[in-house]
């Protein structure tokens, strides 16, 4: 029975089965993941190598800047001028805003998602535009922000426009485990979208709903597109990445106003340089009755709310 | 034989259990069709956000917007002896110049009617309120505040020189100087519009970098009937995510 010759390991018969089974398995595992290189997107090796944001050279932030134009043309179909902007010397962004003024127009709510690439569908908006009852009422719980009115203001009603405050001691960079969102030095609170791994924290800490999440990729019409693109800010965001008001970095550190500083009707938006004592909203801080929204949880906004007339 | 036997068993089960997945796979489209998905904002709306939801319109903004220029008479302000040069665009429409910038053009122009030095003499009824001239009907509303004092035409018109503009004080002012006309009764709003604060701006926040674009108080108010008119909201946000 042990004679090698008159029991052989291996027949003809025996590697004939064996193979066909192989083969035929191999070519079932192959057709049944086929449908995986269907889906597109896949992260590259380069995406997925990216340092962390503070940790890049120059040169290596020229080359993602330069891949991420690539991907963004190849998705939207649009070449965009990506470019890194750094906070300026001496600048302390602060933002104004006059309740007595506003007419809840949502104006700045249009003018921001045109500017900063939101996602359209689904929707995705960094300014809520509520409506108070002015009935002696600051309770946030009694607004309203879907209002379909017909004609703005609306008798008997104040409107409170909210979004980032661009805090001082902000409770979003605070809870995020991978340090993918940080205030820099000019005080916008930014996110790295590369770094971000979605897990919501921030969102859920942020006592002023101020933060979005991609629930799925973000889909905007090619010619909606705004090519003006910063790292940091308005770039297309991916799916399942948070985003979040910046400050229009593309626009504010060149120099320019916030798109929706730019659009309000009535001059109900104020922006500038606080360490500027010639600036708008230094004049405003001191000459104004200013407030901000929630005082007592100590989160120190640079977004204030102040009354004229 | 009993192992190999299994061994059989074990990879002809998975072949199946494969070709299996793979037929299932092959019936599903590998890409679904991605949901038709609108914009939930049309386009034509959001082109409505960048001109500013003002009343009246500047020379600058109407020109910018291609707006009917031909309508415009420099002679209202402008001497017939002394013409200033206009020019036409290709279309035959006037090229408004840069000085024109901030100059607000209203419907109509006063000296269609009245001639530059003709004072016209006001009327008012028994109460003391202005009777509105019958030819002002529809096309000037006067409510310039509440009290009674501030409808009178020749508070802010010169009433020996239609076409120019007087203060309280007699100083003399033209049509595009209107905003230090209002500073007289208008003084912390004046204050504020100086720093910056009242009225819209825009361009660049650091002066550095590039120059700021400020408005004059006729650029949105209506100097006969100030106080703003409701303004038409924007679509609000769909709270429910739409997902395929």
């Amino acid at each position: 029975m042990d004679d090698p010759i008159s029991s052989p390991g291996l027949t003809r018969r025996s590697f004939l089965r064996a193979s066909t089974v192989l083969a035929a398995s191999a070519a079932a595992v192959t057709a049944s993941l086929a449908p995986l290189r269907k889906l597109g997107q896949f992260t590259t090796s380069d995406e997925f190598l990216q340092k962390y944001y503070k940790e890049m050279t120059p040169e290596e932030m020229k080359v993602v800047l330069a891949r991420i134009e690539n991907e963004v043309e190849h998705q939207y179909g649009v070449r965009p001028h990506l470019r890194d902007f750094k906070p300026m010397n001496g600048v302390e962004f602060v933002y104004a805003l006059n309740l007595s003024r506003c007419v809840g127009s949502r104006q700045c709510v249009h003018a921001c998602v045109a500017e900063n690439n939101q996602s359209r569908n689904p929707e995705i908006q960094y300014i809520r535009v509520l409506k108070m009852p002015n009935d002696g009422t600051f309770d946030l719980e009694k607004s309203e922000v879907s209002y379909d009115s017909k004609a703005v203001p609306e008798a008997g009603s104040f409107y409170l426009p909210v979004q980032c405050h661009q805090c001082r001691n902000p409770p979003c960079v605070k809870v995020c485990p991978v340090k993918a969102t940080w205030q820099e030095a000019d005080g916008i609170t930014v996110v790295d979208y590369n770094w971000c791994i979605g897990c919501r924290y921030c969102e859920a800490a942020c006592p002023y709903f101020a933060r979005r999440f991609n629930w799925s990729t973000p889909s905007i019409p090619k010619e909606q597109i705004n090519p003006n693109m910063s790292y940091l800010g308005n770039r297309p965001r991916y799916k399942g990445v948070m985003e979040k008001c910046h400050f229009c970095i593309q626009r504010t550190r060149a120099g320019r106003y916030p798109a929706c500083v730019e659009v309000c009707p009535t001059g109900s938006r104020k922006f500038g340089n606080i360490l500027d004592p010639n600036s708008e909203v230094s004049y405003i801080l001191k000459n104004k009755r200013v407030l901000i929204l929630k005082e007592e949880l100590g989160t120190l906004p640079r977004f204030f709310y102040y009354f004229d007339v | 034989m009993e192992p190999n036997r299994k061994t059989s068993l074990v990879l002809a089960a998975l072949t199946a259990g494969f070709a299996v997945l793979a037929y299932a796979f092959a019936q599903v489209p590998a890409v679904p069709a991605a949901p038709a998905r609108p914009p939930l904002v049309p386009v034509d709306t959001l082109a409505g956000v960048i001109p500013p939801g003002t009343i009246r319109i500047s020379a600058a903004q109407l020109a910018s917007s291609g707006g009917d220029t031909s309508g415009l008479n420099c002679y209202a302000c402008h001497h017939q002896d002394s013409p200033p040069l206009i020019k036409f665009d290709d279309q035959h429409r006037i090229v408004l110049p840069k000085e024109h910038a901030d100059l607000i053009f209203s419907m109509r122009n006063c000296v269609e009617c009245h001639a530059a030095n003709d004072p016209v003499k006001l009327e008012y009824k028994d109460d003391g309120s202005l009777v509105m001239p019958a030819a002002h009907q529809g096309l000037l509303k006067m409510a310039h505040g509440r009290n009674l004092r501030n409808e009178n035409c020749y508070n802010c018109h010169d009433p020996n020189q239609l076409d120019q503009l007087h203060t309280p004080e007699g100083a003399k002012l033209k049509f595009d100087q209107a905003t230090l006309l209002c500073a007289g009764c208008h003084g912390p709003t004046y204050r504020d519009w100086e720093a910056g604060v009242h009225g819209r701006t825009s361009g660049h926040w650091d002066r550095s970098a590039g120059p700021i674009e400020r408005q004059q108080c006729t650029s949105c108010h209506d100097p006969h009937a100030p106080a703003f008119t409701s303004l038409i909201a924007m679509p609000g946000p769909h709270l429910r995510v739409r997902t395929p």
